[in-house]
């Protein structure tokens, strides 16, 4: 377990540290009278009175290694194969077998990267714009419908809609190799991800995930992931494939 | 030519894994201005932001007119895809090291091409690659989706300075602002190694690049490029180049390190 979030560390941590405009105000940002942004002001709110998302934001690094971090033993619900599959992953025997260590970003990990993402929120449209991969997510907001049959593509399928105060993303049609987190935790191309984006205040968001996939897990499951505002700086260029020296050290078929 | 073609077919190699079905790919353009019998009018009026400016929004396709080579599809290559310079007459200022260089990469067959590698290729051959790219004009900022590799672009139109001593990145860093109906946006913060097109042509750290971009009408958008780069070059060059829009459809997902065949297939040194 432990070499593998190593390697996958290793992985990840090809990014350069110095950069563009790194310290840039954010225009927008509340403060303190001291002039620092002042995280837990008000949730901003858009023209139609919902929260708004834009910013960028950084999700607690725990759950890319353990999507189950804050879960008891025994509360994943496994059908037994999944549970089978997750174990013999374990210490590193499955490294190989995880798209992301060949550089292939994926979803629901791709959220969960410890690195910035940036929400822009456009007419009919929201663009999740992530530092890791330099990659993007389309997540469409003018009332069209899931894909009935689509294609498996890394990312899936996105629509997203307000219910009261939550923005709800739901996603189909992720190819099955993802990995729900580093662990190893698998999941079939049943899965439905619905993603809960919950702007609490200006620095702060939760987004609940449900991972809905009855092939591989019982019942429906969800996950409160934390997720916080990066203030007054800007996304890096982060190419994974460049001078990439992990692969070759993992284990596994 | 005939190298072109051969390395234009093991490029399509790597490019082929694109899932040929997708994702919502009829979905209907909203806003679509029609002629009388309900087709698209592409020489429609330009559309424009709240605030009057000309709004270059949507997805957008590299004209193909003009240009020379085949591509692994069997299309035509859009004109600068393989020869940025092939408008300047005499071609590309090249510097002795740049011609140097060049030279270099067409004697090792493009191995070390960035697009083989599945690396990103730079904005100024994004421009005339074949895949479509989406543009989104928002407020203080201008971001470009690219289809090829799923990656993205950021021009920020905040007024922000470009940075003084920027980490060298295949992107660079943009500013743009409006002059008149033209969007210029000025780049710098380049890598030393890159490729300006297919054939070779370097770019460097010493580059400015200056784009204009201008969208004359409903269906078209034309982008002037001025390359600055007096390590590569002897003068700075420009040249031009058109996309049209692209309607009903949506970009698709593109994983270039995904079943990944190519590299092992590439010669030279």
């Amino acid at each position: 377990m432990l070499d593998r979030i190593i390697l996958a560390s290793a992985l990840l941590a090809a990014v350069p540290a110095s950069a563009q405009w790194f310290k840039v105000e954010t225009p927008g940002t509340p403060r303190t009278a001291d002039g620092k942004p002042n995280l837990s002001a008000p949730t901003p709110r858009g023209p139609d009175g919902k929260p708004s998302l834009n910013g960028i934001w950084q999700m607690n690094g725990k759950y890319l290694q353990n999507i189950a971090a804050d879960m008891k033993p025994g509360e994943v619900p496994y059908q037994p194969w999944t549970e089978q599959l997750f174990n013999s992953r374990q210490n590193g025997a499955g490294g190989r077998q995880d798209p992301a260590a060949r550089c292939i970003p994926g979803m629901p990990k791709l959220d969960a990267l410890p690195y910035p993402f940036k929400i822009i929120e456009s007419p009919g449209m929201v663009m999740m714009l992530f530092e890791g991969f330099t990659t993007f997510r389309q997540i469409f907001t003018d009332g069209r419908e899931l894909p009935k049959d689509p294609n498996p593509t890394w990312f899936g399928y996105s629509v997203g809609k307000w219910e009261g105060d939550d923005w709800v993303v739901n996603t189909i049609g992720i190819k099955e190799s993802t990995w729900l987190d580093n662990a190893g935790r698998p999941h079939s191309d049943a899965l439905h991800l619905v993603e809960r984006f919950q702007r609490h205040d200006f620095g702060h968001m939760d987004i609940l995930l449900t991972i809905d996939d009855p092939k591989a897990y019982t019942k429906p499951w969800t996950v409160k992931e934390d997720v916080r505002l990066i203030p007054d700086t800007e996304l890096l260029e982060y190419v994974c494939v460049e001078n990439e020296k992990d692969y070759g050290h993992l284990i596994g078929k | 030519m005939h190298r072109f073609l051969t390395i234009a077919m093991l490029v399509g190699a790597a490019s082929a894994a694109v899932d040929t079905q997708a994702q919502w790919v009829h979905y209907p353009t909203a806003g679509i201005p029609r002629t009388k019998d309900g087709k698209p009018n592409l020489y429609a009026s330009t559309p424009r932001t709240p605030d009057g400016k000309p709004d270059l929004s949507g997805i957008w396709e590299a004209n193909r007119e003009g240009g020379t080579g085949v591509s692994f599809t069997g299309g035509q290559l859009p004109p600068l895809f393989t020869n940025i310079g092939a408008q300047l007459k005499g071609g590309l200022p090249y510097s002795a090291w740049g011609r140097d260089l060049f030279n270099s990469r067409l004697a090792d067959n493009s191995k070390d091409s960035p697009d083989a590698k599945c690396l990103p290729i730079g904005i100024l051959w994004l421009h005339s690659h074949i895949s479509p790219r989406k543009i989104l004009q928002l407020p203080g900022l201008v971001v470009i989706l690219y289809e090829r590799f799923t990656q993205f672009r950021q021009i920020f139109t905040d007024g922000r300075p470009l940075p003084a001593d920027p980490e060298p990145s295949f992107f660079g860093y943009s500013s743009g602002k409006w002059e008149g109906d033209t969007l210029v946006v000025k780049t710098i913060g380049f890598r030393d190694d890159l490729w300006a097109d297919f054939a070779g042509s370097p770019l460097t750290q010493y580059a400015t690049v200056t784009e204009r971009f201008r969208r004359p009408n409903y269906g078209n958008l034309d982008i002037e490029l001025t390359v600055d780069d007096p390590k590569a070059y002897t003068t700075p060059w420009t040249v031009k180049l058109n996309q049209r829009i692209l309607l009903d459809t949506e970009l698709l997902e593109f994983i270039c390190v995904d079943n990944e065949k190519t590299l092992p297939h590439m010669v030279g040194k």
